[in-house]
């Protein structure tokens, strides 16, 4: 067994990966972004980024996080409760900037993390560039 | 007592705008933060206001130096969700815009890196020699900085004569091995700014997730183009310079063994050229709903492009795009700590940093 096809039974997960637009996606069902990080620590994958956008209507938003393995991209959707989510910087340090500019372009709070301004200069305010309310 | 040195946003030391603020104990940098978004023009809000061909010239404009590889990669993402696909010879067309690319950057670094050791001769002689790689770019493309090759299902314009261009690579190769090389491998000025400098341990390396030269210069053998080519790099034979060392002299190393590997790239390309359609399509794409991700390594590493698009809509719903700087920049920090001020400008010049790119 490779190390990704072992990698949904790592996660306690009994779906496959399905391989679709150049990613290897795997739904986290009740997995926590925490969890999954420490198991992508486990394997040696690399972090690459997170990618937030809005999903249609109220249903708010939607992080892929995405981790190389051997040149294999998997991505992991976390659909948002409510506008926050556990931060991985602790875990995962290459996480930081991506954190903070989603934080700024769309107002997501990573919690359990301390804050530095990226992108934003004195006066901005958090999501009002990438986010539309309502869209 | 510790004091900070502020260096930028704007600085001789500095290409473009970015912050470097250093606390330092005498001469020696203790700790560093960084400071970006001088350069912030909402490209990724703006791609969700333009059609698909609107959003390749602007996303060209993302980096001025790398500008071919973000129309591939976002052209390589929207043809997932248009299922069109390039010809072979579009394909080797986009491997030999890719990796003139390549030289064109490295060249053009390592003259910043000459003029930041205070080698200006050097300088001179890199900037003379990427003037010659832009000039092939101009005879392929017509355009020495956006060469707007790229398109949905293949590239806008054909190479008449692939063979022409071989000579000017051969040159090229002629000088890179004959004066470049050897002068930044052997010199005592090069040696003395470069070795032990701005160090990054392999260990950093793998935890701050970096790309491109600055991993491989830290003992990453990491390489897109061997670990899930694209183009028609799986039929290239090349190899991927890795360096232990994670100081600036291995970066630089590391560059200049890519400089040789993308003209022996170049060269394979160029006589192996398939003959036939350069484009499919006549013009008119429909997209199906649906997220796409392409990943493509350039000069300076991985970029990764997300693009999701609606069906009949004309615009993309959302396009992120992860530049390689954007992976590298945060190791600069822990590049600085324990150097002297003095280096600090060569060691954040030695990732080859790109701030337009990581702005956006």
């Amino acid at each position: 067994m490779t190390v990704l096809e072992a990698i949904p039974e790592k996660l306690g997960i009994a779906d496959p990966w399905v391989e679709k637009g150049g990613v290897h996606w795997l739904p986290p069902g009740a997995l926590s972004v925490r969890e999954l990080a420490a198991i992508m620590n486990g394997c040696h994958a690399r972090f690459v980024t997170i990618t937030a956008y809005q999903l249609p209507g109220e249903e708010g938003l939607c992080l892929e996080y995405h981790w190389d393995l051997d040149g294999q991209l998997l991505g992991f959707p976390f659909k948002l409760s409510g506008n926050s989510i556990e931060s991985i910087y602790d875990l995962c340090e290459a996480v930081d900037w991506i954190e903070r500019e989603i934080h700024e372009g769309f107002a997501v709070e990573f919690t359990g993390r301390v804050y530095v301004p990226l992108l934003l200069r004195q006066g901005d305010k958090p999501g009002v560039n990438l986010r539309e309310e309502g869209k | 007592m510790s004091y900070k040195i502020p260096m930028g946003p704007y600085h001789p030391a500095l290409e473009e705008p970015y912050k470097l603020d250093m606390i330092c104990e005498g001469e020696t940098v203790c700790d560093a933060n960084l400071h970006i978004g001088f350069n912030f023009r909402g490209i990724e809000h703006l791609a969700e206001t333009r059609n698909y061909i609107q959003v390749i010239a602007l996303m060209e404009r993302v980096c001025g130096i790398c500008s071919n590889i973000h129309t591939l990669t976002l052209c390589q993402a929207m043809e997932q969700l248009t299922g069109l696909e390039p010809p072979p010879r579009a394909l080797y067309i986009r491997v030999v815009m890719a990796e003139l690319e390549r030289l064109h950057s490295h060249v053009l670094w390592a003259g910043i890196a000459a003029k930041l050791m205070g080698f200006k001769t050097m300088f001179m002689t890199c900037f003379e020699l990427r003037e010659k790689v832009m000039d092939v770019l101009q005879a392929i493309s017509g355009n020495r900085v956006n060469y707007s090759m790229n398109r949905i299902g293949g590239v806008n314009r054909d190479m008449d004569d692939p063979l022409a261009i071989l000579s000017m690579v051969e040159q090229l190769e002629r000088e890179m091995v004959r004066t470049v090389i050897p002068i930044f491998t052997t010199s005592t000025t090069a040696r003395s700014r470069c070795a032990g400098i701005g160090v990054l341990t392999h260990d950093k390396a793998t935890s701050c997730g970096v790309v491109g030269p600055t991993a491989r210069a830290s003992g990453l053998p990491q390489d897109l183009r061997r670990a899930a080519p694209y183009a028609a790099y799986s039929e290239m034979e090349f190899d991927v310079p890795v360096e232990q060392a994670g100081d600036v002299r291995a970066r630089l190393m590391v560059r200049a063994l890519e400089i040789m590997e993308s003209c022996r790239i170049l060269r394979q390309a160029l006589t192996k050229m398939p003959p036939g359609e350069f484009n499919v399509g006549d013009g008119k794409v429909v997209f199906s709903t649906g997220t796409a991700v392409s990943r493509v390594e350039a000069p300076r590493g991985e970029v990764m492009y997300s693009v999701s698009w609606k069906e009949n809509s004309k615009n993309p719903d959302r396009v992120h795009v992860r530049t390689p700087t954007f992976a590298n920049m945060p190791a600069i920090r822990w590049m600085v700590i324990g150097a002297r001020l003095a280096d600090t400008p060569l060691i954040q010049a030695s990732i080859d940093p790109c701030y337009s790119c990581t702005d956006r």
